[in-house]
Formats: C-alpha cells, sequence, structure tokens
C-alpha cells in the first residue's frame, strides 16, 4: 500500500499465492517475538492430490475380502460372481481402503455379471457415515469365474465412465479368481506380482482406472494395520438388505436417528433409536431376523415395549410418534 | 492482542488449508479456545457418495 508516501497507487496484478504469501508475511512482521500459550501443532495437512500410484488396504479389509469370497465359492450361489465396494480415503498418490460393503444377497448376479444392490449398500453408508465423514467411495472388486485376472471390456465400458463420480477421476479396481499357484508358505498370503495377492487358491489383482484412460493400469497394493469399518455390519446385512429402502427414508426424513449394532434375542440386532423433544425418551426399533421389535425408551422407567405389530419400519415409527404426540 | 511470526511448518499447513479451502471448499479448522489454527478435515460431501454407490456399473 501507498498510504502516506506521495505515490499515486499502483494497481499490479497478483496471483491468489502472492496474495496467501503477502498476509502472511504481513502477519508475521507484526510480531517481535512469541508470545501467549505455545501453538497448537496443527493437524497434518491433506497431501495434494496426485495420480493413483498405489493402493492401501488395511489388514481387516483384507481378511474380509479374502474370507468372503472363500466363503462365497462354498455357498449354494458360488458360480456367480460376486463382489464389493471399497470405501476409504485419497490422499496424494494413495488410496486407503477402510471399509468394504458387500454386494449382497439382493444382487443380481450369474457367471458372467454382477450387479450390487445398490440401495442396501448406500443405507450401510449412511451408519458407517455416523462415525466418519471422511469416507469416500474409492471403487469396486469383483470376481471372475475363469483365470482373466485383468478387468473385462465390458468393465471398462462402465467403469471409464463411472470414475468421473469419483475424487480425482480415478478408481482402484480388483479382480479376483481363483487360479493362484501354492506361495512359499500355505498358509499365509504373498505377492506373485506388486499387484496380485494370493492366499491359497485365490488372487487379488488391482487396478486404477482414471476417466481418460484407454486402460486399466496396474497399481501396487500394499497391507496396513487397520479395520474394516463395515465388518461390524456384517451380522445385520439380512435385516439391513431387507429394510434398506424403508430406514433410508426414516434417516432423511427425521434428524437425530442413531443405528447400531446390538445384541439381540437369538443373533445381533440392527437398533434405530429417534430422540424425542422431552428429555431422555426415545423410540427404539430393533430388527433381528423377520421381528421387528418397538419401545418407548424412558429415562425413569426404562425401556417399555410398544404393543405394535408393524413390519414397514418407518410406517411402525410414524406410528409410535403419532400415539405418543396425541398423549 | 498479540502476534506471533507462525513457524515454517505451521505457514505451509496454513497456506495449504488455505489453498484447499479456495480450491476444494475443505473446512479449515479452529481451535474452541484460542482460536488458532488447527488444520483442516476433509468432510466428504453425501451428495458424491450416494451419487457413486448408486452408479457402480454392473461387472462382467
Amino acid at each position: 500500500m501507498h498510504q502516506g508516501s506521495g505515490c499515486p497507487p499502483e494497481f499490479v496484478p497478483i496471483t491468489f499465492r502472492e496474495l496467501i504469501r503477502e498476509l502472511i508475511a504481513a502477519a508475521g512482521r507484526r510480531a517481535a517475538r512469541p508470545v501467549g500459550r505455545p501453538a497448537a501443532v496443527p493437524a497434518e495437512a491433506p497431501a495434494p492430490l496426485e495420480p493413483l500410484r498405489r493402493v492401501v488396504l488395511t489388514d481387516e479389509v483384507s481378511r474380509t475380502l479374502f474370507g468372503e469370497y472363500a466363503a462365497h465359492r462354498q455357498s449354494d450361489r458360488g458360480g456367480e460372481e460376486i463382489g464389493w465396494d471399497l470405501m476409504g480415503t485419497r490422499q496424494g498418490d494413495t488410496a486407503t481402503v477402510l471399509a468394504t460393503l458387500p454386494a449382497g444377497e439382493g444382487r443380481d448376479a450369474s457367471e458372467g455379471h454382477v450387479q450390487f444392490n445398490r440401495a442396501a449398500q448406500e443405507f450401510a453408508w449412511r451408519i458407517l457415515r455416523q462415525g466418519t465423514r471422511q469416507l469416500r467411495m474409492l471403487g469396486v472388486a469383483h470376481t471372475h469365474p475363469g483365470s482373466l485376472r485383468h478387468p473385462s471390456s465390458g468393465d471398462y465400458r462402465g467403469d471409464v465412465r463411472w470414475v468421473a463420480n469419483l475424487k480425482g477421476q480415478e478408481g482402484v479396481f480388483g479382480i479376483g479368481t481363483a487360479d493362484a499357484a501354492p506361495g512359499p508358505q500355505p498358509e499365509i498370503a504373498w505377492q506373485p506380482a506388486p499387484n496380485v495377492q494370493a492366499l491359497g487358491d485365490l488372487c487379488l489383482s488391482w487396478y486404477v482406472l482414471g476417466a481418460r484412460d484407454k486402460n486399466y493400469r496396474p497399481v501396487p497394493v500394499e497391507l496396513t494395520i487397520g479395520p474394516d469399518l463395515a465388518a461390524r455390519l456384517r451380522p445385520v446385512w439380512t435385516e439391513l438388505e431387507a429394510h434398506a429402502e424403508r430406514l433410508d427414508r426414516l434417516a432423511r426424513q427425521l434428524t437425530g436417528l442413531k443405528f447400531e449394532v446390538t445384541a439381540g434375542h437369538q443373533k445381533s440386532a440392527l437398533a434405530l433409536t429417534v430422540p424425542l423433544p422431552d428429555a431422555g425418551r426415545a423410540v427404539r426399533v430393533e430388527l433381528e431376523g423377520k421381528a421387528v421389535r418397538y419401545r418407548l425408551l424412558t429415562p425413569d422407567g426404562g425401556p417399555l415395549a410398544a404393543d405394535l405389530r408393524e413390519d414397514r419400519v418407518d410406517v411402525g415409527v410414524f406410528l409410535m410418534l403419532s400415539e405418543l404426540a396425541a398423549r | 492482542m498479540d502476534f506471533r511470526p507462525l513457524t515454517e511448518t505451521e505457514r505451509k499447513h496454513l497456506i495449504t488449508a488455505l489453498r484447499g479451502n479456495a480450491q476444494d471448499g475443505l473446512a479449515v479448522l479452529m481451535d474452541r479456545q484460542t482460536t488458532s489454527f488447527l488444520g483442516t478435515a476433509e468432510e466428504v460431501p453425501d451428495e458424491e457418495v450416494i451419487n457413486a454407490i448408486r452408479s457402480v456399473p454392473c461387472h462382467y
């Protein structure tokens, strides 16, 4: 600035970067010495986004993929393709997979294709989102019945358009096959190539694809210790699939809803809690198998069982709210 | 109000955070008690994930 200098003001172009540099320099000039309490160490700033060069899987994610692939092959539908959405974080040149969402029993699949149960996956993500708001879609893993360890041309046609929805316009793609050669030690996994994991006869080959790529690129895969954040949902995935659309609608209509996996009568249950305006009271619904149980939680009298038989969980919740509002 | 010079590390973090805020809409975090800079938090927009899940193509 030229205030008081007697010189006419000059107007010169300044870039955003220069503006920031000048602002910081100005703040620094105003202080002769450090004062007050020491500044907290800033949280690690995210690395600038670069083209994907590596994929990191947590150990639990890897166990999920290999374990569920093996279980699927032993199931009645073992001849079909199977797959998972891959959720996690994307920083720098790295995608870190922190959660897997299964294709679900409601998938449309055959020996030649698999289409996931999207409604269940969308609702599952809403549950995961209660704990972290930093999960994003990273890509998809799916299996091939033969020995094609590379995404097919049909995969490419869909994926190359789809990755435009993803951060950095790149996606991670895993291909599962059951054609691996025996490793040095049969009990543990090994990597025949930087982009290939093998355990027993099962094999996962990893690729990335950008929106402008002509083909998938093999990407090195690494392991780190960490969770599969969606693993806790597996015991209630049947209930989640059965009620996904109605629960998702409720989650969008009401605020403050909380979903959790809890102990049921025979197995785990998917529970939904709707807080009421009066302090300490809430409507709670427990979904276990085909059972839908409605409860009124009170701060003093404990949970009260509601005499309500309604399988449509959203209808049941609104019936409960209506009944309570009339009292 | 007192000021002190930023350390080189703090300066880099702040520049990265401001750039992320300007270019990608990332939140710039602030200490509730001292209002000092705490870094950034990347909250993924709901629409981004929902659109991605809903549009996962069929795989072959």
